[in-house]
């Protein structure tokens, strides 16, 4: 392939969800985002990890509605979550699933080569490296992308040990 | 001592009514062989006294099976059992070895008569 | 009709239906390879067997269409004429109309006329042309004629199932409307959200309805099992079918299948004696087997019954200590039916032997893990050298089911009336603690009792901490349930009410927890969980301090 291929390789432009945990921001791509909705009533349910908030009825699907402030601890441990939330439904492998977010999350559009790989700095923070795609950077802001198809695996939604379960 | 009847036939409906109407004149039916394969894997381990036999099985002909079977138990006695309209088969199968033949449908009384006279 | 008579009748559809599949399956790939001699040899089988058969029942039509195909087939067969041109409308037109006849046969209907059929395919035989331009004109007559007379239609289930699924989906808005409309309390709407609420009651129960089918559907292909399984371990065994017309969700049914397959199975390779040995203890030597069904309140009760060797209670015990289930000194305790509930457990089997049919490990578990799957229940009766019971008590249709709502935390969990013994409220004198269990007497019988709160959120391997009256306070709502001949007692905050839940199937990853057997959303809209009570049961059994 000639090099001058490369250059004039196009830059896509990449639809992003962004969204705040903590005080930092985060993006999904879009087309991993099925809708965003006031959350609605959520049944607690035990024998789960206390991140996952519990179900909730969603157009008629039962869908696990999940906290990532609690999952990544970004989130101080007396703080509750505020009483009115949103939560975007996002497709995962073969089910939704439901994420609870403060405010109303905000579509943005940056170029692919905004995202940079393997980012170093992370391991600071208590997200595990393995959930993210990358780390836009648009003027002063940083945005983590998340792969939402990493992180809502059963075995990390359940945080079944790898062991058989009880 | 009981005679012992060996049924072959692919139709497991004639198998059932063969086997009520020997087993209630008294026979031991000892065994329903669905093709000609199991026909003669059976014929060899129950070692029955009289075999039917159906002419037509679904992997080979009655009258090859009848001819396996004659080889290996030749007292063995064999009845035919046929629709209308293979005389020929039957003809051939009598010159085989075959001791009678019954002609389906049958009813009961003439299965009874011919198994009676052949087992004679 | 007779017995016997009854059962040649369903053993001939059966194997008419079969002929039939096959035979439409052999005539297309005739089409695809018109020289295809193994398809011409089944082809000619085929004719033959249904030829035979039909006679036999008094068909004559049948046996005539049958016997006019085995012709042509023969002569195709031995290369006498070949498979192409006007013969191929005929013959494919004569395996529809044989298709017809079988089905009308079965439907006890009057058969279709098939002089036309007969004629045309004894032109092919003599060489001549069949006269199709009559065979069209009087196919659309048949068309008609057919409307006319079918009062039936085949739907496939796939259908059925989706009708039963959006009914939930308007059984949960009809709870919603009406709650909305006792807040909202307008004469108006009030009258017309009574009168939605009536339809779709109505139209729930007509869907319901057309989804039963009788157990005898099931019933009927046991006899072939049974007298194959006879055969193969040496049994005489004489089966009796009773309660065929008790009507049952289709799909119930289908689940239960290879529940009950396994139950007759085993009680013809381990329940049912051999003659000599039936002789020897002084019974008859035939085994008696029966299968049957009848209607109980709102359930069904399935029965497979044989007059065997019964369950050694006492081996039972023994294998029970072998195994750790339960220690030496409490086995010595239990009541007969609760040591044969232990035949239920995961992996617990009594057979000694190996054999064809049954193969080893005779699994009575997976039988209950069916029954469970469907919410409802299996028991084991048997009395030692008479015979065993196996009762299988099934609901009548699946997506509806009673449930007893009640609060905890304030949210609400529902519970299927199936597994709901009786409710009682208790003050704290009604307790004894043994060995750190809460116990009440119910009924002469000591019921273990556990706060559900607890029970709910012990986390891993923790296990339950052993009980004190002191933590009672007050009166003590209590959900006694039963699973597996053992009762349990739930304390709960309150009771709420009686009703008729969807429940939805917990959806993915969540299905993991076992502890719940699903949702169903309530009139306010809210989520409630429905907790699973074998689940509970098993949960309670292993965390008890």
């Amino acid at each position: 392939m000639p090099a001058s291929d490369k250059s004039a390789a196009p830059d896509p432009i990449i639809q992003l969800i962004v969204f705040r945990l903590g005080q930092e921001e985060y993006a999904i791509r879009i087309e991993q985002v099925k809708e965003v909705t006031l959350t609605p009533d959520i049944a607690r349910m035990p024998k789960t990890p206390s991140f996952v908030k519990g179900i909730a009825n969603l157009r008629g699907d039962i869908i696990a509605v999940i906290d990532l402030e609690e999952r990544f601890q970004l989130r101080e441990a007396t703080e509750e979550l505020f009483a009115q939330t949103y939560t975007m439904a996002i497709e995962a492998k073969d089910y939704t699933i439901g994420i609870v977010v403060r405010e109303v999350p905000q579509p943005l559009s940056v170029p692919q080569s905004a995202i940079e790989q393997t980012p170093e700095f992370i391991q600071e923070a208590n997200i595990h490296d393995k959930y993210i795609e990358g780390i836009a950077r648009i003027n002063d802001r940083i945005i983590v992308v998340l792969d939402m198809l990493k992180l809502l695996t059963p075995t990390e939604i359940m945080q079944l040990p790898t062991s058989a379960a009880s | 001592m009981k005679n012992r009847i060996l049924i072959v036939d692919d139709s497991f409906y004639m198998r059932t009514m063969l086997k009520n109407m020997l087993t209630d004149a008294g026979y031991e039916v000892v065994g329903e062989a669905a093709n000609g394969q199991q026909a003669l894997e059976m014929a060899i381990e129950t070692k029955p006294d009289l075999i039917t036999l159906d002419v037509i099985l679904p992997d080979n002909t009655g009258l090859d099976v009848l001819r396996g079977i004659r080889q290996e138990q030749p007292d063995v006695k064999v009845v035919m059992c046929s629709a209308v309209g293979q005389e020929v088969i039957v003809n051939e199968a009598l010159e085989s070895g075959a001791s009678a033949y019954i002609v389906k449908p049958f009813s009961e009384e003439k299965v009874l008569e011919i198994v009676g006279n052949a087992l004679q | 009709m007779s017995n016997r008579e009854q059962e040649y009748r369903e053993l001939f559809m059966a194997e008419a239906l079969e002929y039939y599949d096959a035979m439409s399956r052999h005539i297309s790939e005739l089409e695809r390879n018109p020289a295809d001699e193994e398809a011409l040899r089944e082809l000619f089988r085929l004719m033959h067997n249904l030829k035979s058969n039909a006679r036999a029942m008094g068909y004559t039509s049948i046996g005539e269409a049958a016997h006019h195909m085995e012709t042509v087939f023969g002569q195709l067969r031995d290369g006498e004429a070949t498979f192409t041109g006007s013969m191929v409308p005929v013959l494919f037109g004569g395996i529809d109309t044989l298709g017809e006849l079988i089905r009308a046969a079965g439907a006890q209907q009057e058969m279709p006329d098939v002089q036309r059929l007969l004629d045309n395919l004894d032109r092919l035989t003599r060489g001549e042309e069949p006269n199709l331009d009559d065979e069209e004109a009087d196919d659309e007559e048949d068309v008609s004629r057919k409307l006319e007379l079918s009062d039936l239609v085949y739907i496939q289930v796939r259908k059925l199932d989706h009708l039963m699924n959006l009914m939930g989906e308007l059984i949960i808005d009809r709870d919603r409307i009406l709650t909305l409309s006792r807040e909202i309390n307008t004469p108006a709407l009030t009258a017309a959200a009574a009168h939605f609420s009536r339809i779709a009651d109505e139209l729930q129960y007509s869907i319901m309805d057309a989804r039963l089918v009788g157990v005898g559907s099931l019933f009927s292909k046991f006899p072939r099992v049974v007298r194959d399984v006879a055969t193969a371990e040496g049994k005489d065994v004489n089966l009796t079918l009773q309660g065929e017309d008790i009507q049952i969700d289709r799909n119930i049914l289908q689940i239960i299948t290879d529940a009950l397959l396994h139950l007759v199975r085993n009680a013809i390779a381990h329940g049912l004696e051999t003659a000599a040995e039936r002789e020897a203890a002084g019974k008859p030597a035939q085994g008696q087997l029966t299968l049957s069904a009848q209607a109980e309140r709102d359930d069904v009760l399935v029965q497979v019954q044989d007059d065997g060797r019964g369950i050694n209670v006492e081996s039972v015990r023994r294998k029970a200590v072998e195994r750790g289930l339960v220690t030496r000194a409490a086995a010595a305790q239990l009541p007969d039916a609760a040591v044969r509930a232990f035949l239920l457990e995961p992996g617990f089997s009594m057979a000694k032997e190996v054999t064809e049919i049954s193969g080893r490990g005779v699994g009575l578990d997976v039988v209950k893990l069916a029954i469970d799957s469907l919410g409802g229940q299996l028991r084991v009766d048997s009395v030692l050298g008479e015979g065993t019971t196996f009762t299988l008590v099934l609901p009548t249709s699946i997506a509806v089911k009673g449930a007893l709502l009640f609060e905890l935390d304030e949210r609400s969990y529902a519970l299927p009336l199936m597994h709901t013994d009786s409710v009682v409220s208790l003050l704290p004198g009604s307790f004894s603690v043994v060995g750190g269990v809460l116990l009440t007497r119910l009924q002469d019988e000591n019921v273990p009792v556990v706060s559900l709160r607890e029970l709910l959120h012990l986390s891993g391997d923790q296990a339950l901490a052993p009980a004190r009256k002191s933590t009672l306070q007050g009166r003590q709502d209590i959900i006694i349930v039963n699973y597996n001949n053992r009762r349990l007692g739930l304390i709960v905050d309150r009771f709420l009410r009686q009703q008729d839940i969807v429940v939805k199937a917990m959806s993915k990853p969540l299905d993991t927890i076992d502890l719940f057997g699903g949702v169903t959303l309530l009139g306010s809209g809210q989520v409630c969980l429905v907790l699973d009570v074998p689940a509970l049961t098993r949960l309670f059994l292993a965390k008890r301090p």
